[in-house]
């Protein structure tokens, strides 16, 4: 036999019971009341009642960016992230959303690069050089510099690997630098040894002993030179005292100048006395000339004359031919040879 | 004594029985869950019976349980707020102190235990009480047309159970923005700009969305998984132990399952 319904106890009601509801009515307003206040912090910490401007970044590449990531000017967030989406030309366009209070740290000239480290994601960050430049526009585009640790270290372990490379190679047993070191210490050796640094620089005794023998032998030289020196001084001295004469007698008075200034005077005269004599001559000359055209018109006529007489002779001639030819007298015309 | 007689299908019968009856177990849940949802969005459901039988289940799983819940949030999460914010400190990721710590505590720690608070304190008692009063008979009528079992005992303790769930979620995520901002800012009021950005990153829409639905189904499961499995013992004092143990193991697996199911679609 089953107990007096528990349902029907249930549906009886008692003082205590309106203190049940009271309690989990006021517990329901206040869970509604956290559930409205947990979606409006929601919703004010993601931005949502903010005035905003619209920026977007040109990025080669947007790998480690996600929605809702800072963009940060001197450590400090100035914008989000709102969309990130292929543009037509390939590049990664990513739409930051800068409220209105932060935009004056954006300017014209501000510079905006993406750096990725070795952990987290990737970071954006703005940098301004003058903060009295324009304003950054509203939905001015902007490309996206990138710095990325990730992509330097490949190529910095390849560096890293070339170095070690090359130290191995040059602490290697048979390596120019242990061989430079060799060198080194017999080159010490030999600056310790007789001739000290002078054998080591010529490479053998023999030759530092014979520019030893060369400087003894310049050393004379200069010896030699220094006595030559010296009577050369003793001659410039007696030169100059010959020269002082030479002066006073050429330039003193009575001096060889003097009697040339009254010989080229002498000279003078005599020049003009030719010049008379050769206008004299001139004058002759004219006449001569006239005489001289008389006796060509003379040896005209007689050219004349004599074509004539060879005229005359050639006729003659040609006679005295003719009657050879005609008057035979007997002629020797036979040829002997000797 | 007579003979079991010899059957070829025997194995199979077995086989089937062993596949049978979780499978079954399990859409007596779904279904259940499923009743309790469409009863609660109906303003029919509720008259003053159920609305006392709701406000009494709230008051006792919800209620009375806030302080020690709070006391437990505080505990819990300074303790793993301090290793959290020491860990990152040591390694250098200051940075990411406060985005794990609100990630941790708000979105996954404190509405599972929200949920096993509740399934623990409340789902006991609501599984051991709905088996007694099946075993005694007085639920015969649910599932009757007209019948007002289902409406004034077992629903009404699905949604207060669920209620509870949800309000001790909300207590939770505030104490725990609460203790994260205290923990990483001290009582200082500057770090206020910085604390609503780096957490409005952390809980985006799809987040909290996550989030809501995750505490729906921690609710449902911690409502109807109880009550689903007290209705399914045999009319026996004796199997009533058994159904508390396996409801309290079903309970929490499906909790468990669905956080995993959760981690895996928020951050896979």
């Amino acid at each position: 036999m089953p107990e007096p319904s528990r349902i029907a106890e249930e549906e009886g009601g008692t003082a205590s019971d309106r203190g049940v509801e009271f309690k989990a009515t006021l517990l329901l307003v206040l869970t509604l009341a956290l559930v409205v206040a947990f979606a409006g912090y929601v919703l004010y910490a993601r931005g949502t009642f903010e005035s905003t401007r619209r920026l977007v970044l040109m990025a080669s590449n947007s790998e480690g960016v996600s929605v809702g990531a800072d963009l940060t000017f001197s450590g400090f967030p100035v914008g989000r992230v709102k969309r990130i989406d292929l543009a037509p030309n390939g590049q990664a366009r990513i739409e930051i959303d800068i409220p209105e209070k932060d935009v004056r740290w954006l300017r014209s000239n501000s510079v905006f690069t993406l750096e990725r480290g070795l952990v987290g994601g990737a970071r954006l960050r703005a940098f301004t050089g003058d903060l009295d430049d324009a304003p950054l526009p509203d939905g001015a585009v902007r490309p996206v510099l990138r710095g990325d640790t990730t992509d330097e270290l490949p190529e910095l372990i390849a560096n890293t690997n070339r170095v070690l490379a090359n130290i191995e190679r040059m602490t290697a047993a048979d390596s120019s630098l242990n061989a430079s070191i060799a060198s080194a210490r017999a080159l010490v050796q030999r600056m310790t040894g007789d001739r000290g640094a002078l054998s080591a620089l010529l490479g053998s005794d023999e030759e530092a002993a014979k520019v030893l023998v060369a400087v003894e032998r310049a050393n004379r030289l200069l010896a030699t030179l220094d006595r030559l020196a010296t009577r050369v001084d003793a001659l410039t001295q007696q030169a100059a005292g010959t020269l002082e004469k030479a002066d006073a007698r050429v330039f003193g008075d009575g001096g060889l100048l003097d009697e040339t200034r009254r010989t080229a005077a002498q000279l003078t005269a005599l020049l003009e006395d030719a010049r008379g004599t050769l206008k004299k001559i001139d004058a002759v000359l004219v006449e001569a000339q006239r005489v001289g055209a008389n006796a060509g018109d003379a040896s005209e006529d007689l050219a004349a004359l004599r074509a004539e007489v060879e005229t005359s002779l050639r006729r003659a001639g040609r006679l005295i031919d003719e009657i050879d030819r005609k008057w035979p007298f007997p002629r020797d015309t036979e040829l002997r040879l000797p | 004594m007579a003979q079991r007689p010899v059957s070829l299908s025997y194995p199979t019968e077995r086989l089937g029985t062993w596949l049978y009856e979780p499978v079954g177990s399990w859409m007596r849940v779904l279904r259940f869950a499923a009743i309790t949802l469409v009863m609660a969005s109906s303003p029919a459901t509720y008259d003053r019976t159920m609305r006392r039988v709701a406000a009494r289940q709230i008051y006792l799983s919800a209620w009375q349980a806030l302080p020690g819940f709070a006391l437990a949030c505080v505990v819990v999460g300074f303790v793993l707020m301090r290793i959290i914010i020491g860990t990152a400190h040591e390694y250098g990721f200051s940075q990411y102190a406060v985005e794990l710590t609100v990630r941790w505590l708000v979105l996954e720690l404190f509405p599972l235990l929200a949920a096993l608070f509740v399934a623990l304190r409340s789902g006991a008692a609501i599984c051991a009480r709905v088996a007694l009063m099946h075993t005694h008979g007085e639920l015969d009528a649910v599932g009757r047309p007209g019948s007002d079992a289902l409406r004034h005992c077992l629903v009404p303790r699905a949604i207060g159970s669920a209620v509870a769930v949800a309000a001790l979620t909300a207590f939770g995520c505030a104490l725990a923005l609460g203790l994260a901002y205290e923990a990483t800012y001290g009582l200082s009021p500057w770090g206020v700009g910085q604390f609503l950005r780096i957490s409005g990153q952390v809980l985006g829409p799809v987040m909290v969305l996550g989030l809501a639905l995750k505490t729906l189904l921690f609710g449902l499961a911690v409502a109807a998984i109880p009550i689903t499995t007290a209705l399914s013992i045999p009319r026996e004092p004796g199997f009533v132990p058994l159904a508390l143990r396996r409801a309290m193991m079903r309970l929490a697996l499906a909790l468990v399952t669905l956080e995993i199911a959760f981690l895996g679609v928020m951050y896979a």
